[in-house]
């Protein structure tokens, strides 16, 4: 959820509650003064008609409206009510319904006969005043909430946009192709704060990279010519006719080791190259026939491994990509499928215009898949694999915005490279 | 046959010369730039081996050179630089192959023989040991007139074999000649026994000498017994 929908919710729902119990409140203070004002109203009456009967001794002339009622009756209860303020409903065949009615019941003594009375009025008045009242108060309660809603919204969405523009800058910030990250200043102090931090934070990884990117460039480089001098005094040293086992022996191992050492380096160099985009010159690779040259290149591999290749190459596909590349990745694909093979396995190829899919029976990988494509991942722990393979092959894909992805199942290992819609 | 080798690195230079030195050629060693172009415009060479990093140049530019002034001059782009740009200016500038270190001796050989082979210096069309003789422009070989019916592998291994006569040739050198950048799929180097001992057993069986010695602990040998 966006801060600026999260904030304007919570604030919705404060304003809300507080609306609530301030309309509850303002409900219940009104309703009081509603009683005290027909009470009182009541106790004048009382007042007048004791005042009446005290003055002229008789009783008042009764009226018997709807809205105010006077009610006198003798009574010869050993203990007469005193005074009794009720509230009472009574039914208007006018309005067909009951109407509530605040009823005060006391006792007035004359010539010595105790009369009841029962004065009552109608509170009716008064809640039509209150109804509407209410209706009011809430309808400037509701206008004020959206209208404080929306002011709130706007006024958020107007501090929070730089923020949101830092956001997206930072989104599409890629390391490769870096250009300093331009923020839009802004006059909070959080946000000044924050794209400081962000711009120190970029730029010291910037640098970072850079030393290491350069850092691996040149310890591959100047490891090519060492490398290739060992080699050669080794190569010289065999040929010495004086050798004995022992030291042939030795010999052997160690150049079998730069022999390894060097073929790392070279994949190293290649995947650094690739790092830093090289590979610049694009065209449309035909991808079913480079698919057929590889299989035939490495068809006495797969005779050596007695594996069985199966193609299922349908329609011709052509991926724009450069073309040294595509190699590369379609060789690794089919070396990985070959190696990670079980005796007598099978190879299944198959290429459409969606996806390119290399199949290979062997066993499940210990490892967990996610990191099939990190370097120096080796599935198993045959010498000569530098399990360096699919990360060239996961770089590839990654330049061409392409999506590597694996499964297992049921004995098969399923590689495939979806081509993404771009690319066609 | 004289060889040019322009190398920086003293060291590798003294290698390659070495190598090459027994295998009969005369060298000479460039170590820059300035150097190799007096010595390349003094004298015609066989063939010329061109590393590109050069002290007081590129060598991109001798090969450009080369081709101007000596087209039959065969020329090797010995390279740290593996770009794919690089080889492919390199060949389009008139050079005959590209070999990117660290490369094995005996590959370097092996290429340079192929071009000499190519260029017909020696006005030789066959290589002849005892009774094989092998006919580069056909690629084929043959035993007492007999021919030997090889696949492509054990032809390419039979001609690395012929390029580096008497030479120790290890396993991964070999499997590298044979199977270039596709070697890591490999398992282990007993493809290349197989291939050797097939070689063998088709040469034996068409009446010639066993020519493939086994080095122990280093690899293979071929010797005209």
């Amino acid at each position: 959820m966006r801060i600026l929908t999260k904030t304007s919710l919570y604030y919705l729902l404060v304003s809300f509650v507080v609306f609530l119990l301030g309309g509850i409140g303002y409900y219940l203070i009104l309703q009081g003064e509603i009683y005290d004002e027909v009470d009182d109203q009541l106790f004048t009456d009382k007042e007048n008609i004791l005042a009446f009967i005290r003055r002229t001794n008789t009783l008042p002339h009764v009226t018997s409206g709807v809205t105010e009622t006077i009610l006198v009756k003798e009574v010869t209860n050993a203990t007469p009510v005193l005074e009794s303020l009720t509230d009472t409903l009574i039914y208007s065949s006018y309005d067909e319904e009951s109407i509530p009615y605040r009823r005060l019941t006391f006792t007035a003594y004359q010539n010595n006969r105790v009369y009841q009375y029962t004065i009552m009025k109608s509170v009716m008045d008064f809640d039509d005043l209150f109804e509407s009242t209410v209706f009011a108060m809430g309808w400037t309660f509701l206008m004020l909430l959206v209208g404080l809603g929306a002011v709130n919204y706007s006024i958020n969405k107007y501090t929070w946009r730089n923020f949101y523009n830092t956001l997206q800058k930072i989104k599409r910030y890629s390391l490769s192709q870096y250009g300093p990250l331009q923020l839009k200043p802004s006059n909070t102090t959080e946000f000044q704060e924050l794209n400081s931090v962000l711009q120190a934070m970029t730029n010291k990884i910037h640098a970072d990279y850079l030393n290491l990117k350069e850092f691996t460039e040149n310890v591959s480089h100047e490891i090519q010519t060492p490398l290739a001098i060992v080699n050669s005094k080794l190569e010289l040293f065999m040929q010495s006719a004086t050798l004995t086992t022992d030291q042939a022996k030795l010999l052997e191992e160690m150049h079998h080791s730069v022999t390894r050492l060097a073929r790392l380096n070279k994949s190293l160099i290649l995947l650094t190259r690739i790092e830093n985009r090289e590979f610049k010159e694009n065209e449309d690779v035909a991808l079913h026939e480079l698919l057929a040259q590889q299989t035939e290149q490495l068809q006495e591999l797969i005779d050596m491994h007695g594996l069985q290749l199966e193609q299922s190459i349908t329609k011709p596909v052509f991926v724009h990509m450069n073309r040294g590349l595509a190699e590369v990745l379609v060789s690794n694909l089919l070396i990985n499928a070959i190696q990670h093979n079980q005796p007598n396995g099978i190879i299944k190829v198959a290429l459409t215009k969606a996806k390119l899919c290399i199949q290979n029976t062997g066993e499940a990988i210990q490892n967990s898949p996610d990191n099939m494509f990190g370097r120096f991942v080796s599935g198993s722990n045959k010498s000569g694999s530098l399990g360096i393979g699919l990360a060239l092959v996961n770089k590839i894909c990654s330049v061409y915005s392409l999506q590597p992805s694996y499964t297992y199942q049921d004995g098969m290992h399923t590689l495939c490279i979806n081509f993404s819609n771009k690319n066609r | 046959m004289r060889i040019l080798i322009i190398e920086d690195e003293q060291a590798l230079n003294a290698s390659i010369v070495t190598y090459l030195q027994q295998e009969g050629y005369t060298c000479d060693s460039a170590y820059d730039f300035r150097e190799a172009k007096l010595m390349a415009a003094d004298m015609p060479y066989t063939c010329v081996l061109i590393d590109l990093n050069l002290p007081h140049g590129d060598g991109l530019d001798l090969v450009k050179l080369l081709k101007e002034n000596t087209p039959e001059t065969g020329i090797i782009i010995i390279s740290a630089k593996n770009a794919l740009d690089d080889r492919i200016t390199g060949l389009e500038l008139g050079a005959d192959d590209y070999l990117t270190k660290p490369f094995h001796l005996s590959e370097l050989n092996a290429r340079l023989k192929s071009i000499i082979r190519r260029r017909n210096f020696n006005g030789q069309k066959t290589v002849q040991i005892g009774d094989l003789e092998v006919f580069p422009d056909a690629a084929e070989a043959q035993v007492q007139g007999k021919k030997l019916v090889l696949t492509k592998k054990e032809y390419d291994l039979l001609l690395y074999f012929l390029a580096n006569r008497n030479r120790v040739l290890t396993k991964d050198s070999i499997a590298e000649h044979l199977w270039g950048d596709h070697v890591e799929a490999l398992d282990s180097l007993d493809f290349v026994y197989t291939h050797i001992k097939n070689l063998r057993r088709k040469i034996m069986e068409a009446g010639g000498e066993d020519y493939i010695q086994t080095v122990y602990g280093l690899g293979y040998k071929f010797v005209n017994p």
